[in-house]
């Protein structure tokens, strides 16, 4: 124990040395450890560890020094570091590889393949199997050489005498003997560009021999980039708020997003409307927002680069309440629905009114656009659905589908599903083509649901204040709930957003937008501020930080990120340890 | 208010006598000998369009109940009260079950033209 410790602390200083130019973030256990190890109470503790054969680094003694310092020699060799891995090498006495191994590489990087091939043998693998399907592996990479400059006599001499003993890889062992008959056939068909090929073909062998040989035997490249990288996948999926792009995850401190990551404060009021806004939607480029309300109008807002949203046109004709606009797949158009009146097509550049769809007697109460933005579907008042194309010509209509007159409708976007609620509690998911058809069945009544953009989830807004998420990619599996926010006279709408969509967010009947981490259910904020039941939310799909709501106090409000605790924390951070728990913003 | 969610009922149907909202069906009366101050009352299984208002203890005829009042979705009037929980044994039937009073509802028939036809081919035969 005396021993390990003298050996420790120059060894660690010159660790810290060599590290601290690639910045890892393992530097933090590092030095933790160093403090650790120069104890002797700590050592005490830890008696199993320092008494085995490996010593081990880490506060956990999980980390197998020579392990450890193997896998940085890699990465420094990788980097193109030569000489500070032989340096490390040297200082550490722990070599990347022995010195056969090392023969053997070299060996094999220089094409000596008999001589790599009797070097196997001497490593000493006790795997019988690596050991046969190592050499084949060099002796057909002697073959395919010797065939390259014609040298078929040997060529087959190797294949004879030395590849088919090993009575492995047979059916291999016929394909190139079938080769030596047509060489230069086989040659074209297997290269890629001369010169450089027999460079390219011989790392390829290493990594194959990499890949065959345990990893103890030769340390696979890339290993702690990919041990890095791992860690960072962790940190990001648990890390509950997390709503920020992966450019921003930093090794230097562990990630976890504050809640000063979801939009939490109102930005803008935007107060056009003259009545109870019931429906609002990001266009699918985030450029534009899209409103409608009671007052019978809907409105195209145009958001600035810098978010500041601007009225751009409000869309007159309709006679009654607009209870949807839905924007064209190519963002130029808009679809509204006037409730149990007639459906209008709108440009969007003009604002001017292109069609109008309807049909005598019976008048829509939800709407779609095809995924390809060339017809459009309706659900009537009379329980079909309908179909036109654009000029209005009525493509199909379907009668009978739906036992409630107010519902939605969808059509997912890569046209294959049309979504409707075709009784109080069940979603029907048709599939166009093959004419099949896959039920949701919920417990409770539906009154509104909403499509990922994936098309694979669903979310379903019940009678009983619950939000249910659920997987439609094969048979229907509910796989979240979401509570709290408050229903019981209107359509609330629910919306996906953020980062991955990993949150739902829903409006409330107690005038609150109500945000959840999608993958665990949990409530993350409660929004006051409007004054009125909030009807609907949209995310926008390109900025992460943008959320709006519709409400029936006849405002909009634009909600994002909380500017002045951003400040905050990041003034704690300086403050703090660089294990701290938040973690360092985007730079905004 | 927002944009109104209300279920359509079909068949022998009792609306709201405000705004005709459908409340509840025929098929779904319990009891129509139930009372309150205002009269008569009917007991149903289950109700619609109605929102619940705050429950309360309350001390009726047949002793005490734990209820709250149920109003019209569309209009907000109330229609009638909605049975939580029941202290006495046998009163437990009412549980979960909605009570509207005749006072504020009415009688409509359904909206659904499957009948015409067979009503006057009734009617011709006559």
């Amino acid at each position: 124990m005396g021993v390990v410790e003298d050996t420790e602390p120059p060894l660690k200083r010159a660790k810290r040395l060599t590290d601290e130019p690639n910045g890892f973030s393992a530097n933090s256990s590092v030095r933790g450890s160093s403090v650790n190890n120069n104890s002797l109470g700590d050592l005490m503790a830890r008696p199993l560890t320092s008494q085995g054969d490996e010593e081990t680094i880490g506060s956990k003694g999980v980390i197998k020094k020579s392990e450890f310092i193997r896998i940085i020699t890699r990465a420094l060799y990788s980097l193109g570091y030569d000489k500070t891995g032989a340096m490390l090498e040297e200082e550490s006495g722990i070599s990347l590889h022995n010195s056969t191994i090392k023969l053997f590489l070299q060996q094999v990087t220089d094409g000596k393949w008999d001589q790599s091939v009797k070097t196997l043998h001497r490593i000493g693998l006790p795997d019988e199997k690596a050991v046969k399907s190592a050499s084949f592996l060099l002796l057909e990479q002697k073959f395919l050489e010797l065939l390259k400059v014609e040298n078929i006599a040997d060529a087959l001499g190797t294949l004879r005498n030395e590849m088919a003993p090993l009575r492995i890889n047979t059916k291999r062992v016929h394909e190139l003997a079938s080769s030596l008959i047509s060489p230069s056939s086989f040659i074209s068909h297997t290269t890629s560009t001369p010169g450089k090929e027999s460079v390219n073909s011989r790392s390829k062998v290493l990594e194959e021999l990499q890949n065959l040989l345990p990893a103890s035997v030769i340390i696979p490249e890339k290993r702690l980039e990919y041990l890095v990288e791992n860690s960072l996948h962790i940190q990001r999926d648990s890390c509950v708020f997390h709503n920020t792009l992966d450019s921003d995850l930093s090794l230097y401190s562990d990630h976890q997003c504050g809640k000063h990551q979801i939009p939490s404060q109102t930005l803008q009021i935007l107060e056009s409307h003259t009545d109870e806004v019931w429906f609002l939607q990001f266009s699918h480029n985030g450029k534009y927002l899209a409103s409608s309300s009671k007052d019978q109008t809907a409105i195209i807002w145009e958001i600035s680069v810098d978010g500041h949203i601007s009225l751009k046109h409000t869309l007159v004709g309709h006679q009654k309440p607009v209870i949807a606009i839905l924007w064209s797949p190519d963002d130029r158009q808009v679809l509204t629905c006037g409730a149990e009146e007639v459906i209008r097509r709108w440009d969007v550049d003009s604002g001017d009114c292109v069609h109008m769809y309807e049909k005598g007697g019976i008048s829509p109460i939800s709407c779609g656009w095809y995924p390809d933005g060339q017809g459009i579907i309706a659900g009537m008042t009379d329980r079909s659905i309908c179909m036109w194309d654009l000029d209005g010509r009525e493509l199909e209509c379907w009668k009978g589908q739906r036992t409630q007159k107010v519902s939605d409708i969808a059509m997912t976007d890569d046209g294959k599903w049309l979504v409707s609620v075709c009784k109080d509690s069940v979603i029907s998911l048709f599939d166009r083509e093959a004419t099949v058809e896959r039920l949701i069945e919920e417990e409770e009544m539906i009154t509104s649901f909403s499509l990922s953009n994936d098309n694979k989830y669903i979310l379903v807004n019940l009678l009983n204040q619950e939000i249910r998420l659920w997987n439609i990619e094969g048979d229907p599996k509910i796989v979240s709930r979401y509570k709290g926010h408050k229903r019981s006279r209107f359509i609330i709408r629910s919306c996906f957003g953020g980062y991955k969509q990993a949150f739902v967010a829903s409006g409330s009947e107690d005038s609150q937008v109500y945000i959840w981490h999608r993958s665990t259910g949990k409530l993350i904020v409660e929004l006051p501020g409007h004054a009125g039941a909030v009807n609907c939310v949209s995310w926008s799909p390109t900025n992460l930080h943008m959320l709006a709501s519709a409400s029936d106090d006849g405002t909009i409000r634009i909600w994002g990120l909380d500017r002045i605790n951003q400040q905050n924390q990041k003034k704690h951070v300086h403050g703090s340890s660089s294990n701290g728990v938040i973690h360092r913003c985007n730079g905004n | 208010m927002g944009r109104l969610f209300v279920v359509n009922l079909e068949g022998k149907i009792y609306s709201c006598k405000h705004c005709k909202t459908h409340l509840a069906t025929y098929e779904d009366i319990i009891s129509k000998s139930f009372h309150c101050k205002h009269g008569k009352a009917y007991l149903f299984n289950k109700v619609a369009n109605v929102s619940i208002g705050e429950t309360e203890e309350r001390l009726m005829m047949t002793g005490k109940h734990t209820v709250a009042d149920i109003f019209c979705v569309s209009c907000g009037s109330i229609v009638g009260w909605r049975y939580e929980t029941a202290h006495e044994k046998n009163q437990k039937y009412k549980e979960g079950k909605s009570v509207l009073e005749r006072l504020y509802f009415q009688h409509i028939r359904t909206s659904v033209s499957r009948t015409p036809g067979l009503i006057l081919k009734l009617l011709s035969q006559i």
